[in-house]
């Protein structure tokens, strides 16, 4: 749920502060951006800054490759997902249409 | 001297690696584009990243591009991809086709768009100016289209799945299942490779993917890079 509520607990260490890099890094606060990478260096090494960017890239790639083509979510991740989807808010996507007209 | 040579961060030298490829063939011709076709869709993309803010522009000019002449409804389509992804839908993907955008030509321009943002995120994130864009190479698209790519359930056709995709599809899938989020540039095999060699540099080798407790990165467990992928994903209201 952290991924759709950031104020909740991921339960994973640091979790905290990689949901405010990925949120600065493809938001328009600039400052918040620096802020949130000095942080991060802090708390995983230097090391684990490039691996977060480039994780934060890849799926700026995938949502749009996604969305851009249209394609549904594959079945075997759609099925068994339903209570997950409703509580997280994700049918409500314009991108969900994307699966949803082919039912 | 290397694509990232002034940040401050250690960079795998084969994620580098694949970044410099995909810079290098921004500014060839592809399968549909010519090299400054290409180079005008992705400076395009940067053009409206920058105007949304998402990006800053680079102090020296040196890292935009001329944006061309492209029609107002294709830029229409690329400002939608690059900035607001979430609002992309079935009537972008028409207003595209009324540009006169064939099938493979919207995909490789999808395509581009969305490896062009890739690469300008990671160098906002590892806090390093946007790279410059090449200048364009001498050579024609070579507009070929995979016979075995039919319509599935995307806007455009798709070569299926193993064992549905013959022999083509079976070596360029490598014989194994591949997921949609993969087989969606397939219609333009050249576009499918360039986002599978990003997908292997920046998120995990595929082979390694469902192998839970597996991470690519140093410094980050498996738990930490999904928390970042899926936060990504949410942002930019992606069903998928």
């Amino acid at each position: 749920m952290a991924l759709v509520k950031p104020e909740q607990d991921t339960g994973v260490e640091h979790g905290d502060v990689l949901l405010a890099f990925a949120e600065a890094v493809i938001g328009t606060d600039r400052k918040a951006l620096d802020d949130v990478r000095a942080e991060l260096a802090g708390a995983l090494g230097d090391v684990a800054v490039s691996g977060v960017a480039a994780v934060a890239a890849n799926f700026s790639k995938n949502d749009r490759v996604a969305n851009g083509i249209g394609i549904p979510m594959d079945p075997v991740v759609f099925k068994g997902t339903e209570d997950l989807r409703a509580e997280m808010g994700l049918n409500a996507y314009k991108s969900a249409e994307n699966t949803f007209r082919h039912m | 001297m290397s694509l990232y040579h002034d940040t401050a961060f250690p960079v795998r030298e084969d994620l580098e690696a694949a970044h410099d490829d995909q810079f290098d063939r921004f500014a060839g011709a592809g399968t549909w584009g010519t090299a400054a076709q290409r180079l005008a869709v992705i400076a395009e993309a940067r053009k409206a990243g920058i105007d949304a803010g998402l990006l800053e522009a680079p102090d020296d000019g040196g890292a935009e591009s001329p944006t061309g002449d492209l029609p107002k409804m294709v830029r229409e389509v690329i400002h939608t991809l690059a900035a607001t992804p979430k609002d992309f839908d079935m009537s972008t993907y028409e207003t595209a086709r009324e540009a006169g955008l064939s099938d493979p030509e919207f995909a490789e321009l999808v395509a581009i768009v969305s490896f062009a943002v890739d690469l300008d995120v990671y160098a906002r994130g590892i806090g390093v100016p946007l790279r410059p864009f090449r200048e364009p190479r001498k050579g024609s698209p070579t507009r070929e289209v995979p016979d075995e790519a039919v319509p599935q359930e995307a806007f455009v056709p798709t070569i299926p799945n193993v064992p549905d995709c013959g022999e083509f599809g079976t070596e360029l899938y490598g014989g194994h299942f591949k997921p949609y989020i993969m087989r969606a540039l397939s219609l333009v095999p050249d576009e499918y490779r360039a986002h599978v060699a990003l997908e292997q540099a920046q998120y995990n080798p595929l082979p390694k993917v469902p192998v839970v407790e597996y991470c690519h990165h140093e410094g980050l467990t498996r738990p930490q890079v999904e928390i970042v992928a899926g936060r990504v994903s949410a942002l930019n209201d992606c069903f998928y």
